[in-house]
């Protein structure tokens, strides 16, 4: 027992392990894809930011380069209606324009840069100049007045013709600082009042907006890439020229207006995004640059991972605690169940065991009742031969004759019980086959009661028949015979002097019913005759050896019948058996 | 006195003869541009703008004849006055060296001033009352476009001319020039500020010759 409770805790224990593995095999996957999937979304989240920041960015740029183009329009506008510009321009007085627009643009000239916070409400410029109908450049008369260029940058300002909306330009100039500066310049067009033509245009120089480097970003760089020329000057020289390289390589093969490229500045991965400033500009194309350190979401992903790791470390320690009360709450009807199934081991093996030795018994004394009916029957026969070659001498006293009659009276009826035995034995062990045949059992009664008024010791009965000729029934005759003749040596038997022994049968399409009633001493209920070797309670002269009855039943339960007792009441006594009629023989019946 | 009255017819034909004798005349007609618009009930003028060429609507020609005369001692002062924001006349041709005033006649500023290449100034903003009336001399023959800087829409012209036989058509471009030297000359009939039509005439005295500039 004690073996038992410990198989069956270590049968606990084990599902117990295959449950925890399977958890944690489980959290294992789910962690690894979670980390998976999220080092994937991060990766493209931080890159969508980086390019929604540097987009949104550029959008506010932009909208505060319109709200600047709104204005200088205006001024030009209201410049061009001016008599003195209209008559500089149209009566080809070219030295007398800058003169005149002198004092209508003096206040883009006037004061100190502001702020960049304030560049966009201001139209503070650094120079501006005049294009003649051809779009070339008019000389100013005193540079000093609208902001001095040397020819080269002066030369970048002419376009190749007057245009008729506002055009935005970069263009780069080695100032004073080291990298050179970059302005932002715009060519306004400016109508003529009388005809609408452009007449003229007006370039303005302005410093670039720059893009508000939010706190955020820590290590974003920004520029302005034209005409081949990088001005980032936050960015070493030497990366600016790899940089330029790569920029320049990426503008002349892409045709698009913006893209993004990953790429390594000093050593660290970069994000650059680029994006044109002036798309359709008859100025050159400049684009605005971008370079965003990806360490910052490096460092981010890192985090990350160490977030979703952690998570998936208390998953498995919630999976194992879970585990651990899952196998508990489950070992305990598996632990009920593998009580249960134990004792219905238990209770089996007792059965089976109890069943092997029924069996066995049965077998023993099936085999016990045989061999003793075979035993008994040879010195039996002895016997009997001995008392008949003893009756066949003639050499005995008279009184002598009687004696041995009876002895063999006795062995006949020792042989009668042996061959009963022997039979019943036969059937027990299920070794009796009947072969049915039609027998007529009206002859087979008749022939039987002939032979019991034959016998010597027949009281005085009498005999009534009741029953059709040729009745025919299906089965073995030599058993159907025993069963008739032990019914009505009972019938004999146990009958009164002057009493009276009524034979009927009758019959339907399947069944013979032989009714054998007689007078004499009733049975008392509740004695069972049909058992085998049952006894009188009430002495009686007339004695069987008690197996006859039983014998019957047996034989015609064989023959698929039955045998039974009717009733036993006030000195009549009667038995009645049902044998299967023969098929198709009964049919005159 | 039929003795006076004849002296008196005498020398007044004698000099009408002298004048006849020593003067040709040429009249004509210049095609003049179709004007498409409304028929101008005052005969006023303006000068209008059109594809950066100047003329004056409805359109009137300045007929004069090219040539090297001599200068005169003075010249009578023109006139361009301002009335209702108009210049009045629109065009005006003068002769080289005259001076042209610019009287006010609007109760306003006005500031006229010009940057054609044949006469730059600069009047300056002043009232009708100013006094004396500002004035410019043209001394430079050509085109002078007239602005003022306050009123945008106004313009107009000073042809100034190196001759002093000039004369304007009228609305339907037809002209008559007396008095003039006999000679090979050439005539030219001003009708924008970009077409000047000429044609060579050979005047003979006492001759009307009649030219047309088709």
């Amino acid at each position: 027992m004690n073996s038992a409770v410990q198989a069956r805790n270590e049968s606990v224990a084990s599902f117990r392990t295959r449950l925890f593995t399977a958890i944690m095999l489980i959290v294992a996957t789910l962690t690894a894809l979670g980390l998976y999937l999220a080092q994937q979304k991060v990766a493209a989240d931080a890159e969508r930011d980086l390019q929604e920041n540097f987009q949104a960015e550029l959008s506010s740029l932009h909208r505060l380069e319109e709200l600047r183009h709104a204005a200088l329009e205006d001024r030009c506008n209201k410049l061009a209606t001016k008599p003195r510009i209209h008559a500089a321009i149209e009566d080809n007085a070219i030295d007398l324009l800058y003169p005149s627009a002198k004092d209508e643009l003096r206040d883009l000239m006037e004061g100190n840069e502001p702020p960049p916070e304030q560049a966009a409400q201001s139209l503070h410029a650094r120079f501006y100049r005049f294009l003649d109908a051809s779009g070339a450049v008019i000389k100013p008369p005193n540079p000093y007045d609208v902001g001095e260029l040397d020819e080269k940058t002066e030369a970048q300002l002419a376009l190749s013709k007057l245009p008729d909306k506002q055009q935005i330009g970069y263009i780069q100039r080695n100032g004073d600082s080291a990298g050179g500066v970059v302005d932002e310049v715009i060519a306004v067009p400016i109508f003529s009042t009388d005809t609408g033509d452009v007449i003229s245009a007006l370039v303005i120089g302005f410093k670039p907006l720059e893009l508000q480097e939010k706190s955020t970003g820590a290590g974003i760089k920004s520029g302005i890439w034209v005409n081949g020329q990088l001005h980032l000057p936050s960015l070493q020289k030497s990366a600016q020229a790899s940089l330029n390289e790569k920029i320049t390589n990426a503008v002349a093969n892409s045709d698009r207006n913006q893209d993004k490229f990953r790429l390594n500045v000093d050593s660290t991965p970069q994000l650059l995004f680029y994006r044109r400033l002036n798309p359709g500009s008859l100025f050159p194309a400049a684009y605005e640059i971008c370079v965003y350190p990806v360490a910052y979401s490096i460092a981010q992903l890192h985090r990350l991972r160490w977030q979703i790791g952690g998570a998936g470390a208390v998953l498995l320690l919630g999976g194992f605690v879970a585990s651990h009360f899952v196998a508990l709450r489950f070992s305990v009807p598996v632990k009920k169940l593998a009580l249960d199934s134990e004792e219905n081991r238990a209770q089996r093996q007792r059965a089976e065991a109890a069943l092997a030795s029924t069996a066995e018994e049965l077998q023993r004394s099936t085999r016990y009742s045989a061999d003793a009916s075979h035993q008994l029957k040879s010195p039996v026969t002895v016997l009997r031969v001995g008392i008949e070659s003893l009756l066949r001498r003639e050499d005995f006293k008279p009184d002598v004759y009687e004696h041995l009659s009876v002895l063999l009276h006795q062995t006949h009826r020792l042989t009668g019980v042996i061959d009963d035995l022997l039979l019943l034995s036969r059937m027990d062990a299920g070794h009796l086959q009947i072969a049915s045949t039609p027998v007529n059992l009206s002859r087979l009664v008749d022939e039987w009661l002939d032979d019991l008024s034959a016998l010597p010791d027949s009281p005085d009965v009498k005999i009534d028949k009741e029953f059709p000729a040729n009745l025919f029934v299906a089965g073995e005759k030599q058993y159907t015979s025993l069963i008739v003749q032990n019914l009505l040596e009972n019938a004999r038997k146990y009958n009164r002097p002057g009493g009276r022994i009524l034979v009927s049968a009758k019959s339907n399409t399947t069944d013979v019913v032989l009714t054998i009633g007689n007078t004499g001493r009733t049975i008392p209920t509740g004695e069972n005759i049909f058992e085998r070797f049952h006894h009188d309670s009430t002495p009686s002269a007339a004695s069987g050896h008690g197996i006859g009855l039983n014998l019957a039943r047996e034989l015609t339960r064989l023959h698929g019948g039955d045998l039974r007792l009717v009733r036993s009441e006030n000195d009549w006594t009667e038995f009645e058996v049902r044998f299967s009629a023969a098929n198709g023989v009964n049919a005159v019946a | 006195m039929r003795l006076r009255g004849l002296l008196w017819f005498n020398a007044v034909f004698s000099i009408m003869r002298v004048a006849l004798l020593a003067s040709a005349t040429v009249d004509g007609h210049v095609e003049l541009p179709k004007s498409h618009a409304a028929p101008v009930q005052a005969k006023r003028y303006e000068i209008v703008t059109k594809g950066g060429v100047l003329s004056t609507q409805p359109p009137l020609a300045v007929v004069y004849l090219d040539g090297a005369f001599p200068k005169p001692a003075s010249l009578p002062t023109e006139e361009v006055a301002q009335k209702n924001l108009t210049f009045i006349p629109a065009l005006l041709p003068v002769r080289v060296g005259t001076k042209v005033e610019f009287p006010s006649f609007d109760d306003t500023y006005h500031s006229i001033f010009s940057y054609s290449p044949a006469k730059r100034f600069d009047l300056g903003r002043y009232r009708p009352d100013e006094r004396p009336i500002p004035s410019e001399v043209f001394d430079k023959p050509g085109l002078v476009t007239l602005r003022c800087d306050i009123h945008e829409h106004m313009r107009g012209l000073i042809l100034v001319l190196s001759t002093p036989y000039f004369v304007m058509t009228d609305a339907n471009g037809n002209f008559r020039m007396g008095r003039l030297p006999a000679g090979h000359y050439t005539l030219k009939a001003w009708i924008d500020s970009r077409t000047t039509k000429e044609k060579p005439v050979d005047l003979k005295n006492g001759q009307t010759l009649h030219v047309d500039f088709p």
